[in-house]
């Protein structure tokens, strides 16, 4: 038993929901008490779904477990009158699976036809969302893909795309994009807008795509197994791991066509994969190249995520950026090794793999990197300790879910993520400027070290559900920390010709020195002392 | 089919529904009781629905928390809290810890009274909360945290009559509510809950309870029988009608008559320009905050037609002057949300309240909508409130008149990933 305020990945139940409310025709059965459907609000207001999420719930009352009965099959029984699905996936909520009740037995005394049923009876208190979306999506796979004739021109599935994906409708047009340049038809994506017919032509591609290593990859394993089908892993995040994504698409489409005597796929001029088609695809490699972005060598970045994004943007900042790479880890811990194995050399240290965000802010507190990419955990930890911050990965947010186009995969989205670090970083030029004159007239009124930080309430208003955060009702008062330590008037005022930006940072360094050095209070002295032993 | 006086008749459903637990109240208890800590002794869903459905964002150190119940945790006899009290207490320094309860630990039959007294210290007592789904939807734990303060409100001794308002509302509401009494030369005893948990009023036979929220029923039936209260039966305190019965009902309990109607009538005439649009038009409440009922009253007396007024639960005691007021309107106790989309789509409500979940989708088949909790979350108490509780309404309607035409095959293509 431990103590809990904010977990990374969500329940079993979130991720069978994400698989379902992709799909065509295919309805969720929540077996679970009142309140566990809370999950639809994530469908209905952070993708602002216009029609009702395929999910209801079988509610479980403690009356009905007093007289043993189960609402069970009545309630599947209302889904198919109501709503008619190809498909009822029924999953157990935490309380239902610990009474070890016999869904099969009630699902079949619904009376309906078993084949427009299906039991999806895990653990919850074993399995979590990833998991469990990535175990659906293979078990409907199995289900139903069949052997069949291949496409006549060279075709692939897109797997693992699934709704509330991180930037989910802009990587996938950009993926979209890159195959049409490429001439390459889309068989099936899945689950993203997939059925079940769509489910069962899946053997008629060439080839699967399946960049997201969490969900969707299991999938392309099982179909490669049985069906003979070659499969991409890769992920196309950055100038580099795009073109070799490219290749490979080409390359394996190559060998399959070769064995129907079509002539081979070419990589076309690569300003065909502009958004305008005559100009570079991306302007990452130049931007990289420039000189103001030179400071960008020193800058130390510190990486937090899931498995994909985590590799991923390692190896974005160092391989393409020239950024120097602090610290990385993850809070997926079934997929820590193959993180391990891919990020071998890139880090000074080990992995770090947990799922308490506390040890997460601990690091980020004592390294004070220039740049952390990380999750919405991130960020917030990030904004206290006045640290850039730039969120790459789940768990999802409302603000991961804006109007526009902004991919990371892709050209495109190497566009994006160069943005969103040099909007992130303190740059250049600008940087030179501070450092000389101390604030370059930059400089905001601090507030006094003791009144506590308002929380950002912008942050606070765009929890999940947008504006009806509870959170909206009153103030919520942060507690500082640290800030124990007394500085002297002459102290204070030294700090304060420290750039504003590094003085939190050169406070906490001196407060650890003087504590180190047992001194009571920090004077002009021991500030000093503190600057020669840090190396100023 | 249950008769109410009034001849209301109350249809019975099944309860397949899309709302929240009783879980929900921590959103609002935690910021209302300010030296409190609400600790959930709860699952990995219990924490994914805190941080998702209220979009609760964790900032340095919030005052609630889960004790995560993890599979090895399923076998043991009784959950062992010592260590995560002591944490709680070191980092918080709280007057009293409620210890919730939610559908795991209660289908593992956990001795919950039990717990919370072992783990009580004179000091910081931890007050056992029940607030499972098993039984408690969205607001009725914020019944079953009162219920646990009782005993924590001194005896009021018998001859001190006065007023003690029930219900958490925010500060500025709570001072608007007081101001108002003692105009009225009404005593006010205070508040259930205060803002500190050694403040909570004292309660005695010449307690008048005033119930100010619709979802408190069984705190109100503890204290008339524990204390000798009186519990006053009138409308809850919303709208022009609500207020000027609340008033005149409460003050008549002190011996004192005044007569609202003016009042009532110039707050009808601020809202003019609300009314009028409300008038005629058809409005479908689905059921989720359990306020219901006392909208679904102002909006009739607004001149709206209420085509269905659907709760969670209904007391026909506890809301007897509600449901009188809403004769001739539709009332249904724990609806089925299937059935009411049929209904929906025949009746075309210009109007439906409903919750978050069900929203955007409402407005993807062409509806209206008003999210219900957002009634929760503006003052919308007495005469103050009635400005904003008809804004509340109105807004939606204004808005989308604002807004240009709209094709849907145009702009919602796409949109659903699950669409044809």
């Amino acid at each position: 038993m431990r103590l809990a305020f904010w977990l990374y990945e969500g329940t079993a139940l979130h991720g069978i929901s994400r698989v379902t409310n992709s799909m065509k025709g295919v309805h969720t059965v929540y077996h679970a008490p009142q309140g566990d459907d809370y999950i639809t609000a994530t469908y209905t207001m952070l993708e602002r779904t216009p029609q009702f999420p395929g999910l209801s719930i079988s509610v479980v009352r403690g009356r009905d477990l007093a007289q043993g009965v189960s609402r069970l099959p009545g309630t599947l029984q209302q889904v198919a009158h109501h709503y008619n699905p190809d498909l009822t996936v029924i999953a157990p909520s935490c309380s239902t699976a610990l009474l070890q009740e016999d869904l099969h037995q009630l699902a079949a005394q619904s009376g309906l036809p078993p084949e427009k049923l299906l039991v999806y009876a895990l653990n919850p208190f074993r399995v979590s969302e990833n998991e469990a979306a990535d175990g659906l999506l293979t078990e409907l796979v199995k289900r139903y893909a069949v052997a069949q004739e291949k496409t006549a021109q060279p075709s692939v599935n897109l797997l693992g795309f699934t709704s509330l994906g991180f930037h989910l409708r802009a990587n996938l047009t950009s993926i979209r994009r890159m195959l049409q340049t490429l001439g390459v038809t889309v068989n099936v994506v899945a689950p993203w807008g997939a059925g079940i017919d769509d489910l069962r032509k899946l053997p008629a591609a060439w080839l699967n795509i399946a960049p997201y290593r969490e969900i969707g990859a299991t999938a392309a394993e099982y179909l490669a197994e049985t069906f003979d089908m070659p499969a991409i892993y890769q992920t196309p995040i950055g100038i580099e791991p795009t073109l070799a994504w490219l290749r490979s698409v080409i390359a394996a489409l190559n060998a399959a066509g070769a064995e129907k005597g079509l002539p081979p796929i070419t990589m076309p001029k690569l300003n065909a994969f502009s958004l305008d088609g005559m100009s570079a695809p991306s302007g990452v490699p130049w931007f990289a190249r420039t000189a103001d972005m030179e400071s960008f060598s020193n800058k130390r970045a510190f990486i937090f995520g899931d498995a994909t994004h985590t590799v991923a943007l390692v190896k974005f900042l160092h391989d393409e950026l020239g950024m120097k790479i602090i610290g990385a880890g993850t809070y997926m811990h079934q997929h820590a090794d193959w993180v391990r194995k891919e990020l071998d050399g890139y880090l000074p240290g080990d992995l770090i793999v947990t799922d308490k965000f506390q040890d997460v802010s601990k690091i980020i507190d004592d390294e004070m990197p220039d740049l952390v990419c990380g999750t919405q955990m991130e960020r917030h930890s990030c904004r206290k300790l006045d640290v850039p911050c730039m969120v790459v990965c789940p768990p999802t947010h409302i603000e991961n879910h804006l109007l526009g186009y902004y991919p990371f995969f892709g050209f495109d989205g190497a566009d994006v993520i160069a943005d969103r670090v040099y909007l992130s970083c303190k740059l250049g030029l600008e940087k030179h400027l501070i450092d000389f004159f101390g604030d370059a007239g930059l400089e905001y009124e601090e507030s006094p070290v003791s009144a506590a930080p308002q929380a950002d309430s912008q942050a606070v208003s765009s929890g999940a559900n947008g504006n009806a955060s509870f959170e909206t009702a009153a103030p919520v008062v942060a507690v500082a920390d640290g800030g124990t330590m007394i500085w002297t008037d002459e102290a204070e005022t030294m700090l304060k010709k420290v750039p504003f930006f590094v003085r939190k940072k050169v406070r906490k360094n001196t407060e650890t020195f003087a504590l180190g050095i047992g001194a009571p209070q920090v004077t002009v002295e021991v500030f000093r002392q503190a600057k020669d032993s840090l190396g100023g | 089919m249950m008769q109410v006086p009034g001849d209301v008749q109350i249809i019975k459903e099944d309860n397949v529904t899309h709302s929240f637990c009783g879980l929900a109240c921590v959103g609002w208890m935690y910021q209302k009781i300010k030296d409190s800590f609400f600790l959930i002794l709860g699952t990995h869903t219990c924490a994914h629905f805190l941080q998702n459905a209220l979009g609760m964002m964790i900032f340095a150190k919030p005052r609630f928390g889960i004790a995560l119940m993890e599979e090895g945790d399923l076998s043991k006899n009784e959950p062992t809290l010592e260590e995560i009290i002591s944490e709680i207490k070191a980092d918080h320094h709280p007057s009293v810890i409620f210890l919730l309860s939610s559908c795991t630990p209660e289908v593992m039959k956990v001795d919950f009274k039990g717990l919370a007294h072992q783990l009580s210290t004179p000091d910081v007592p931890v007050l056992f909360v029940p607030a499972s789904g098993l039984v408690y939807n969205f607001t009725q734990a914020e019944d079953s945290v009162l219920h646990a303060l009782v005993p924590f409100c001194p005896e009021a001794p018998a001859g001190q009559k006065s007023v003690v308002f029930l219900g958490s509302v925010n500060d500025v509401t709570a001072d608007d509510l007081r101001a108002e009494a003692e105009e009225l030369g009404i005593p006010v005893g205070g508040f259930l809950p205060e803002s500190r948990f050694d403040k909570m009023p004292a309660i005695g036979p010449d307690t008048v309870l005033a119930p100010i929220q619709p979802y408190l029923s069984r705190v109100a039936v503890k204290l008339e029988r524990e204390r000798g209260a009186r519990v006053l039966h009138s409308l809850f305190p919303f709208g022009p009608d609500g207020s000027r019965v609340f008033w005149e009902d409460l003050a008549r309990e002190f011996g004192i008559t005044i007569d609202l109607r003016d009042r009532e009538k110039a707050a009808w005439e601020k809202i003019r320009t609300q009314t009028a649009m409300l008038k005629g038009k058809k409005v479908f409440l689905t059921a989720d905050t359990m306020m219901e009922l006392p909208l679904a009253r102002f909006l009739k007396s607004a001149g709206a037609d209420v085509v269905e007024c659907s709760s969670a639960y209904i007391n026909k005691k506890f809301h007897a002057r509600e449901l009188q007021a809403l004769e001739g309107v539709r009332v249904v106790e724990q609806p089925n949300f299937h059935r009411q989309l049929e209904d929906v789509r025949r009746l075309k409500p210009d109007m439906i309240v409903t919750s978050l979940m069900t929203a955007n989708p409402f407005v993807g088949n062409g509806f209206i909508v008003k999210w219900s909790m957002e009634f929760m979350l503006v003052s919308i108490h007495s005469w103050s409130g009635v400005f904003p509780l008809a804004n509340l309404f109105v807004s939606p309607l204004q808005r989308r008149s604002k807004l240009p035409a709209f094709d849907q095959e145009v702009w919602l293509e796409g949109v659903m990933p699950s669409a044809e």
